[in-house]
């Protein structure tokens, strides 16, 4: 889809300008279908050549006027002062302080965590997904219960695990009842970014697994049937048929899954730990709204917002790259 | 290929500029000159501020007849971000509500002194100090906040102790904790980290039983010693307070607003370090465990030479921008919104201790008696002198404290390199 669109260059505004006479007959006979502008013949290949930029240009001034000229004021601002150094240009000052910062290096870390809990994050809908498609009981059950949490919104979410998780609450209740010892889930440095990741796993894995059960849809039955009259166990119609099969799948989840992960924990992380304890579950988003609100040092933040840019650029590009091998596999 | 890749950066470039929104404030509508001023606050929405915004317009009208104002209620999660925004852009509102100290001493640039306009308030109002700096006054003062300790008399009959003589010295405070724990399985002190404000509460609230009225001072002044033992005997007695079991379990996890509170409310605890205005304060404790129970007593002595004094500073109050057209103006509407009338009704509706020193306070229980009684004697909170990057700092490294990841030298050595490099 994609490759054909950005292949190919806009057949319209190819035959404006390479085209002889012939090529542009279509087009002339469209003209003089009008009639008065006959006379104006000659001008014709001029205004074919501009009407494309005419075309473009909305979209290219929405982009340049309101995406891009505000990225490279912020970028500019980035290197500028807080406080008493206002609007004075200070070079690098500011992107030397988020590296020496300790909070920001841990907001960085948890990012590369986060790509690293990418597999299980996926797993889980994955597994779930081919369960309820090789029609476990009470699988039509399972497929509304596992999407409802899609429908909450993560300040609610927060709130009930705040509730769940609580040093007196239920979950460590149950482990006290099995002959465990509390777990501080949202206290303990070591624990609290996996709870908060678990948590966003179990908030986001239903739109993930439908995903998955749309590309079940297209798997070929027969194939699995195949398998099973071969005598395959479970698991190997799982490596061998299933995963094969839903490759592009897979593969457009892992993306999806990334970008949830990087954009969408801001209200989880604000609800359930405020970026603590110890600053162990701050991601450079929350950083961002930190300093710039709280700490009121902007061009720090702006700095910030420059670094995550980039890091979101490039995994961006890693991912079209993902997307395009898919798209030539096919 | 090379083309590809272009596309590519385009296409992407919008997208993953979603990562980087900042936060746009919503339609400001910017005051001046034509005859409108605008206030930005967290309060005039509240049920309980109605009556005093009310009063306070009133006066301000007979004043300035001609003259419209327009209250913007923030949000107060995004408060100082949205002001972060007009600040930055050089425009917004006229009038504005900050809470005292590091909030506002971080954005007194864009702020006027208002000294010679608030002249005659100066004597009226209590608490100017968190609402000064560098020599200059920026806002004026309407609630005190303070941080009392606050205990529940039903405790401490239940456990045999007499209600009325709380301990005056640390030693008598611990056998005390350990004789209500025994009786009635109560913590010491209900304690909530999570968001870092537990040590500050401390700090302020104990701290006074720690240092000496001259350490105090120069704490206040700016000349903080942070390796001189009292100030580390403080951030000791905050370890050691959590070893001994004084406080409830997970400190690091519970959230001060308002699950610790709630642990006082509940009377799963014998002590809070509270506030005095807004929340967590006399009036919502009496609510729930009854205003004859509620009990305030001083800091206990942990150093003999100390002289323990109720924490308290300015806790909100009404600043002018340095941007509005008329100064004279804007102040007349801070002077109205500070006048007695408007801080009586805002004293009676909202359970604050407002910063008038005039109002009578006595009938709302014995803990507000009591509060209000040792204002005159009060000092600054400690913690309130702190810059906010420093506060929090102060915050994460109390929750390392706690978790045994970091030591209290080395706690302190971070502490005093931030502070001097604020």
């Amino acid at each position: 889809m994609l490759e054909k669109e950005t292949g190919s260059p806009p057949p319209s505004a190819g035959t404006a300008v390479v085209g002889p006479a012939e090529a542009t007959a279509p087009v002339a006979a469209h003209r003089q279908a009008r009639g008065p502008r006959r006379g104006r013949a000659r001008r014709r290949p001029l205004a074919e050549r501009l009407a494309p930029y005419v075309l473009v240009a909305p979209a290219v001034l929405v982009i340049a006027g309101l995406r891009l000229y505000p990225l490279a004021l912020g970028v500019n601002f980035s290197f500028t002062g807080d406080g008493d150094r206002n609007g004075q240009a200070v070079g690098w000052d500011n992107y030397a302080i988020l590296f020496d910062d300790p909070l920001f290096t841990e907001s960085m870390r948890n990012v590369g965590l986060l790509v690293l809990l990418l597999p299980v994050a996926v797993l889980i809908p994955g597994l779930l997904a081919t369960f309820i498609y090789l029609r476990v009981p009470g699988h039509r059950v399972y497929r509304s219960v596992y999407f409802f949490p899609a429908v909450l919104s993560p300040v609610i979410i927060g709130a009930i695990f705040n509730l769940l998780l609580a040093f007196d609450g239920p979950a460590n209740a149950l482990l006290g009842a099995v002959g465990l010892g509390p777990v501080d889930w949202l206290g303990d440095p070591g624990v609290a970014i996996y709870a908060v990741v678990a948590v966003h796993v179990w908030a986001t894995f239903g739109m993930a697994l439908v995903v998955f059960l749309a590309g079940f849809a297209t798997l070929d039955a027969s194939l699995i049937d195949a398998a099973r009259v071969d005598g395959a166990s479970l698991p190997r119609v799982i490596r061998h048929v299933i995963v094969p099969g839903l490759s592009r799948t897979i593969q457009f989840v892992v993306v999806t899954t990334m970008i949830g992960m990087l954009t969408s924990m801001f209200g989880l992380i604000y609800v359930m730990t405020g970026g603590g304890p110890e600053g162990s579950t701050y991601l450079p988003e929350y950083y961002i709204w930190f300093q710039q609100g709280q700490m009121s040092r902007p061009a720090l933040a702006s700095a910030a917002s420059t670094v995550l840019f980039c890091v979101m650029l490039a995994v961006g590009l890693l991912q079209l790259a993902i997307l395009r091998r898919s798209g030539r596999e096919d | 290929m090379k083309r590809r890749a272009l596309w590519s950066t385009a296409l992407i470039a919008p997208l993953a500029l979603y990562g980087c929104g900042s936060a746009a404030g919503p339609e400001s509508s910017e005051g001046g000159g034509d005859g409108t001023l605008v206030v930005w606050d967290w309060k005039s929405a509240d049920a309980t501020a109605e009556s005093y915004i009310e009063e306070a317009k009133a006066d301000f009208a007979e004043k300035h007849p001609d003259v419209e104002v327009e209250f913007v209620a923030q949000p107060f999660d995004q408060y100082y971000n949205l002001l972060g925004t007009a600040i930055q852009s050089g425009e917004g509102p006229d009038v504005m509500l900050f809470n005292g100290g590091g909030q506002l001493r971080d954005r007194a640039d864009a702020l006027l002194p208002l000294e010679d306009y608030l002249a005659e308030d100066m004597e009226r109002l209590a608490g100017w100090e968190a609402f000064s700096a560098d020599g200059h006054v920026y806002a004026a003062p309407v609630t005190l906040q303070g941080h009392p300790i606050y205990y529940n008399k039903a405790l401490y009959e239940e456990a045999g102790l007499d209600p009325e003589a709380p301990a005056a010295t640390w030693g008598d405070f611990l056998a005390d904790c350990e004789t209500i724990t025994e009786a009635t399985g109560a913590k010491c002190f209900a304690m909530g980290n999570k968001e870092g404000y537990g040590i500050q509460f401390f700090l302020s609230g104990l701290g006074s039983g720690v240092l000496t009225a001259q350490e105090y001072d120069d704490w206040i002044a700016g000349n903080r010693d942070w390796n001189s033992p009292g100030v580390k005997r403080i951030f000791e007695l905050w370890v050691e307070a959590d070893q001994a079991g004084l406080n409830n379990d997970g400190v690091n996890s519970t959230a001060m607003f308002n699950d610790e509170f709630a642990i006082f409310d509940a009377g799963e605890a014998a002590h809070v370090i509270g506030l005095m205005s807004d929340i967590g304060h006399w009036k919502e404790f009496g609510e729930f465990i009854g205003a004859e129970n509620v009990g305030v007593m001083p800091a206990p002595l942990v150093n003999p030479e100390a002289a323990p004094n109720l924490p308290f500073d300015g806790g909100i109050g009404y600043g002018v921008a340095e941007w509005t057209g008329d100064p004279e103006l804007a102040a007349d509407l801070v002077r109205s919104l500070t006048s007695t009338a408007a801080l009586e009704a805002f004293y009676a509706d909202a359970g604050a201790i407002a910063a008038d020193t005039t109002i009578d306070a006595s009938t709302a229980g014995p803990a507000t008696a009591d509060i209000v009684a040792q204002i005159p004697t009060g000092r600054p909170a400690l913690h309130v002198a702190l810059s906010a990057e420093t506060l929090e700092l102060m915050g994460r490294l109390s929750q390392e404290l706690l978790s045994g990841s970091v030591t209290v030298d080395d706690a302190l050595d971070q502490l005093a390199e931030s502070d001097q490099a604020g």
